[in-house]
């Protein structure tokens, strides 16, 4: 009856579908960052509906999602941050919603792959380049330049700095997957020892119990866990942001 | 009935006490670590991973590029392993990934040099 903890991360095509030679079926992971965009525009616009001065839960809600990451975005970006609220809210949401959906038993957890996470991190990675040299120009690239490094030490400390730049996106997607990879293992592992002891006779099925109740809280920290990754992904978002604009 | 409300004014202070000392320290008191010094020390482990597969990467490619091997890996997994540690110093020390050497300006509302951002994981 032991099931492979692992299993639950194997991608299952729903509709087939093949282009130009690349496999580009509609899988259930894709079903799922659907339902992560429908669930996050839902909460958005359903809750906002009333507008009402004395907010609803679901309004207090949406308006505290909203006030979290606008104070985020102006703490670390300042008036400037104004114009990438959209984008550092968009990801913040894209991410918890994967996250959060996936604590839904039979649920898949999207943010779980690292092709996802791994996209998520480049995109933020390049629209941060991006923006840095559009308004920097060639200006941008004394950001691998230390302000007052001897001539000496510059290929070295340039190369360096340049690897700890391109670090960013793999430290940003390794960080996400890898959380929701291991809470999912473990909580699947330990599910495993409920229904292996319960299997068996006598003193094992009462000790079923154990497993669950270790369950139960790991439940509760993968919630947490699921909150903390988007909002590190979020605020890592606006730290790169920061570095683009202001080249320190 | 005042007896009950003193008592919750008297829980209340304590508590803004507790976490006015958590803003500023990331200490609750209880002499274990705080929750940022714990959250910045799991985030040291990916940002030195991440810069050694980086200098791993860039290497093996300059050895198939120029035909080095196997010096150009060597002398990469040494420039990444240097990279890793300046993340993990960047993180530790507040500068959070910010390129090139700056301490930052301390915070205006806790008087840290973290600016508030040390709590991400």
């Amino acid at each position: 009856m032991a099931t492979n903890p692992l299993e639950q991360f194997v991608i299952k095509p729903l509709i087939p579908l093949h282009i130009g030679g690349y496999d580009v079926s509609f899988t259930q992971s894709s079903l799922w960052m659907a339902f992560a965009v429908i669930a996050a525009t839902l909460l958005m616009t359903l809750s906002m509906r009333s507008k009402s001065v004395i907010p609803t839960r679901w309004q207090n809600m949406t308006e505290m999602t909203y006030e979290f990451i606008a104070g985020m975005v102006h703490e670390a970006l300042g008036h400037e941050g104004r114009k990438y609220f959209a984008f550092v809210f968009s990801v913040f949401m894209i991410v918890l919603m994967g996250n959060m959906l996936g604590m839904i038993p039979y649920s898949f957890t999207f943010t779980s792959h690292i092709v996802v996470t791994g996209t998520l991190a480049l995109m933020v990675f390049l629209t941060a380049t991006l923006i840095g040299i559009i308004r920097h120009g060639l200006h941008f690239f004394t950001l691998f330049m230390p302000a007052g490094l001897p001539l000496v030490l510059a290929p070295l400390i340039i190369l360096i700095e340049i690897v700890s730049y391109l670090s960013r996106p793999i430290s940003l997607s390794v960080r996400l997957f890898a959380n929701m990879v291991a809470g999912h293992t473990m909580m699947k592992v330990f599910a495993g020892f409920s229904v292996m002891m319960a299997a068996s006779s006598g003193i094992g099925m009462a000790g079923a119990v154990l497993p669950l109740v270790i369950n139960t809280a790991l439940v509760g920290l993968e919630i947490l866990i699921a909150f903390i990754q988007a909002y590190v992904f979020a605020i890592l978002t606006c730290m790169y942001l920061k570095d683009a604009i202001e080249l320190h | 009935m005042n007896d009950k409300s003193n008592e919750l004014a008297k829980k209340i202070r304590a508590a803004q006490e507790r976490q006015r000392q958590i803003a500023t320290d990331g200490n609750d008191g209880s002499g274990e670590p705080g929750k940022d010094e714990k959250s910045k020390a799991l985030r040291a482990g990916t940002d030195l991973v991440a810069a050694l597969v980086v200098g791993i990467f860039i290497g093996y490619w300059v050895d198939r590029w120029l035909d080095t091997k196997p010096w150009g890996t060597i002398f990469f997994v040494f420039v990444g392993f240097a990279a890793g540690f300046l993340n993990i110093y960047r993180s530790q020390t507040g500068q959070d990934y910010k390129v090139g050497f700056k301490p930052s300006a301390p915070d205006k509302k806790t008087g840290s040099p973290d600016g508030g951002n040390g709590k991400t994981d």
